[in-house]
């Protein structure tokens, strides 16, 4: 009963998160720093690991489709896995994934020694919502940022697979080949579809940590519970979110 | 990092972003926001198999569409063909379910149809022809297979037999070899001789096959009857030639048989023929009594002998007579 009212308690601060952050919406143009501050943290220095991460998805797959293919004489087919695979589910998933691990632990580090501190209190003291600093423009950014690390995301794993398939002998199919199927299989509504899931994903798991973040009591032991709690519930989240918006946007 | 710094890099890192965005759309739909709008094909048969929605179709091989839904209509089964409308589908033009791989995927083939054909309207219902799929493949080699294990078996049955009616066809050949061996090794010895006669050079075949001379004088005969295939050859070339000329109407012969004008004057001429012959037959005319009156032939005797016995008279009294004859007729 204590669990159900916990994940209750915690689903209703983070709409009302979310509604007291929609409200301050208009004062995002006076934020314009703390926006792109936060689209520099959550875009630009997440990159390198999305482009490493995403390069050896799309070789694995690469791989792992022609092992599998081989058999039934379709390794022609592999351009097509990996391009579909890629921009419809381990694209955004994955880089959701970064997102919550590197971005989303930050954030709620940052935000509960804010509130350990009482660096939060001192904001409220002051009449200046957290919501409106701390979260409206974390919210923002994300959403700006997600789009753009999944196109890369997409277009690093698609090349790492065309690498795989060109160049190690046991799946041997030429770029040409695996490119074609990838054009032929893959639809740009497919990468429209993975950058909407992403930008759930993405949003889901800085409202979370920041909810977490803001929520967090205690001293300052409760900062490390709190972001092992954000990352975990922001992973359960996206995995369960991942069924109903595939289902959805079917 | 100043602000300014950071500012800048976040709207490289965008539009950087925003640019592979709009890559990944013209490489992937090729500029295109909206399908173009498709006009639909309805292809009904009797068993739709594995095809699915979103399966392909394709015009000779070529991706022409994709299969919009499939629904059952009666007795039978459909499936809505979307088509690019830029690819008209000849109206005689003919669907079918095509297997793209042994894992399942299948596929709607149309083919080109007549050149010319009227295409098939909007909605229009394309004739379809029911092709055997894998499953029906599989169960015909399955019986080809049995078919052929059954056919083995009865020839291993002719080869072994049994045993109670004399065996298989190897025992009675057995049988047949240990009966006949001494027929057998005579035969043997008899070809042996021959060919050792023939070796040794002895009767026509053996000096056929020994004799250079023999040999010489067959490829000499083989030479004389080329040559005279050579001229045969040329009398029948020459015999064409001729055959050519007649019957373009050149030389006597191919006037005789080719001229229109010709033939009737022959025509007139035989009639001619006819009529004198008649005539002579009947006794008309001078030639006709000739031929056909004793009478004529009587006196003609008797004027003779009397010709002859003046000419004997004449004979007689010698030039002098002649010589009267002359006075006579001078003075």
């Amino acid at each position: 009963m204590k669990q159900i009212n916990a994940v209750l308690e915690g689903a209703g601060s983070m709409v009302m998160l979310l509604l007291r952050a929609g409200s301050y919406a208009g004062s995002l143009p006076r934020q314009w720093a703390r926006f792109v501050e936060q689209c520099y943290l959550i875009g630009y220095t997440t990159l390198p690991i999305v482009t490493i991460l995403s390069f050896f998805i799309g070789t694995v797959l690469a791989l792992e489709a022609g092992y599998s293919m081989e058999g039934f004489g379709a390794k022609e087919f592999i351009g097509s896995l990996v391009g579909l695979s890629m921009a419809r589910e381990l694209g955004p998933m994955m880089t959701s994934v970064l997102l919550a691990g590197r971005v989303g632990s930050a954030i709620t580090a940052e935000l509960a020694s804010m509130k350990v501190y009482h660096e939060v209190d001192a904001l409220t003291t002051m009449n200046i919502p957290p919501a409106k600093i701390l979260v409206l423009p974390r919210l923002a950014a994300v959403l700006v940022m997600m789009p753009v690390l999944i196109v890369f995301a997409n277009i690093v794993g698609w090349f790492g697979g065309s690498v795989v398939a060109r160049y190690v002998s046991s799946v041997g199919i030429s770029s040409e080949s695996y490119f074609a199927a990838l054009r032929h299989y893959t639809k740009f509504k497919d990468v429209m579809n993975g950058m909407a899931k992403a930008e759930v994903f993405g949003f889901v798991v800085v409202l979370v940590c920041c909810n977490i973040g803001l929520n967090t009591r205690g001293g300052p032991r409760e900062i490390g519970a709190a972001v092992t709690r954000a990352v975990v519930t922001s992973l359960i989240l996206i995995l369960i979110l991942d069924y109903f918006v595939t289902k959805l946007l079917m | 990092m100043n602000s300014t710094q950071q500012t800048a890099r976040v709207g490289l890192f965008f539009l950087l972003g925003i640019a592979l965005v709009w890559v990944t759309f013209e490489t992937l739909s090729d500029g295109k926001i909206f399908e173009p709008r498709s006009h639909t094909l309805i292809a009904g048969f009797d068993d739709l198999r594995q095809l699915k929605t979103g399966d392909e179709v394709r015009l000779a091989g070529v991706r022409v569409g994709s299969v919009q839904k499939t629904r059952l209509a009666g007795r039978h089964a459909e499936a809505v063909l979307e088509i690019d409308p830029k690819v008209p589908i000849a109206g005689d033009a003919t669907a079918t379910i095509a297997m793209s791989g042994l894992i399942g995927g299948n596929y709607v083939a149309i083919d080109m149809g007549t050149p010319g054909a009227p295409a098939l309207a909007d909605g229009a219902e394309i004739k379809t022809l029911t092709t055997p799929d894998l499953n029906t493949l599989m169960s015909d080699i399955g019986g080809l297979g049995k078919q052929l294990q059954e056919s083995l078996g009865t020839f291993s049955a002719a080869i072994n037999g049994d045993p109670k009616t004399g065996g298989g066809i190897i025992q009675k050949l057995e049988k047949i070899l240990a009966d006949n061996t001494a027929r057998l090794n005579a035969t043997m010895t008899n070809l042996q001789e021959i060919t050792d006669k023939i070796n040794r050079g002895d009767g026509t075949l053996g000096k056929l096959v020994n004799d250079p001379k023999l040999h010489d004088e067959l490829l000499a005969t083989v030479d004389e009857i080329k040559a005279t295939a050579t001229q045969a050859k040329e009398f029948v070339a020459n015999a064409q030639s001729v055959m050519d000329q007649v019957k373009s109407g050149q030389g006597a012969l191919g006037t005789l048989v080719y001229d229109p004008k010709a033939a009737a004057d022959i025509k007139a001429s035989i009639a001619d023929l006819r009529s004198v012959s008649d005539k002579l037959a009947k006794g008309e005319g001078t030639l006709g009594k000739l031929i056909n009156d004793d009478g004529l032939y009587d006196s003609a005797q008797v004027t003779i002998k009397k010709v002859d016995r003046t000419l004997d008279g004449l004979n007689d009294s010698g030039p002098i007579t002649a010589v009267g004859i002359v006075a006579n007729a001078l003075f």
